[in-house]
């Protein structure tokens, strides 16, 4: 009876920490390549999502920040995004210029900018997860944005690089994991 | 003889208990060293749970601005420091250039801080909950004295 017991309470533990969530980290890394400077944070995202609500000072309140000259011009930004998020997959701007290279591109779920300016050597790729951009833009009016819903949405999204760039000077990565530390 | 055995062990017992008490909180270590020769060494270890006691034989008026100033932040210094308490261990920063490096660490309920330079090193380790407790002492002396 208690090898029994003992073996459910065992199986319980292990479904519980199985179920768990892993803890997901904002990493930001800047690496100068010619100052030999290097910049690594690791941030829980649970800290956070608690830190988020707590702030009330300036534009900040409440997990929404207030973009007072942001007008969008009656465009309603819910109902693009919306419609970005169920069109199908596939470039929707590709620009070749000589000096630059812009490409836009909805892939699984996620917006991808990729941009090459070709006179600076200077590349970035940002990837946005339409969930989070959805929950950017949630807040109750077109004057805020739900900084609190997108960094909830950011941890649902799970583990993915969100933004690279790369130029003669330095490396600035700023990607998500379950690591504690950086690469 | 019995006696004096007795009183022995309480005085042990006391020692031991108080001893407990006091390091319950954790403990504040700073260490400075500077890298010239006959530079300052200074490196203590205090019992982080005198931090917040100390603050109370501050005199309220000499606060009265600091916590003032601190009210407003309050919320967000406590979800800081409940949601760093409550994440794992790790390196929160690091900062490396051509001749120094500084990291932030959490590491087993303390946020520590190395620095370490061409002049000196530094490493300060503060338990969180002391900070906390410590904080809230400063943002209590504006209150009615």
């Amino acid at each position: 009876m208690k090898t029994a017991l003992s073996t459910l309470a065992l199986l319980f533990a292990a479904a519980v920490v199985a179920a768990a969530p892993p803890e997901h980290y904002l990493h930001v890394k800047v690496d100068g390549k010619n100052t030999k400077e290097l910049v690594r944070v690791n941030v829980p995202l649970s800290l956070i999502e608690k830190i988020i609500p707590a702030i009330n000072q300036n534009q900040f309140h409440n997990g929404r920040i207030e973009v007072g000259d942001f007008h969008t011009n009656d465009v309603d930004l819910r109902a693009i995004l919306n419609a970005v998020s169920s069109a199908p997959d596939g470039e929707f701007v590709t620009v070749q210029k000589p000096d630059c290279n812009v490409r836009v591109a909805k892939e699984n779920g996620q917006m991808i900018i990729h941009i090459i300016n070709k006179e600076d050597g200077e590349k970035a790729d940002v990837t946005v997860p339409l969930a989070v951009a959805q929950a950017l833009a949630s807040a109750a009016n077109d004057h805020q944005f739900n900084v609190e819903a997108a960094i909830e949405a950011l941890d649902r999204a799970g583990e993915r690089t969100l933004v690279t760039i790369t130029d003669n000077d330095e490396t600035v990565r700023v990607w998500i994991d379950s690591q504690n530390t950086s690469d | 003889m019995l006696l004096l055995a007795k009183i022995g062990v309480g005085f042990m017992g006391t020692i031991l208990v108080g001893g407990a008490i006091v390091s319950s909180e954790g403990f504040i270590h700073v260490k400075v060293n500077e890298k010239q020769t006959n530079g300052t060494h200074v490196s203590f270890i205090v019992p982080a749970m005198i931090m917040p006691l100390a603050v109370r034989f501050v005199p309220r008026h000499d606060l009265r601005d600091a916590s003032a100033n601190m009210q407003q932040y309050m919320p967000v210094i406590d979800a800081a420091i409940s949601g760093l308490a409550d994440c794992a261990d790790g390196t929160l920063v690091e900062v490396i250039d051509s001749d120094s490096h500084v990291t932030v660490v959490k590491s087993g309920g303390s946020i520590v801080v190395d620095a370490d330079d061409p002049g000196e090193t530094v490493h300060v380790a503060v338990p969180l909950r002391a900070t906390k407790a410590t904080l809230d002492e400063i943002a209590a002396a504006n209150g009615p004295s």
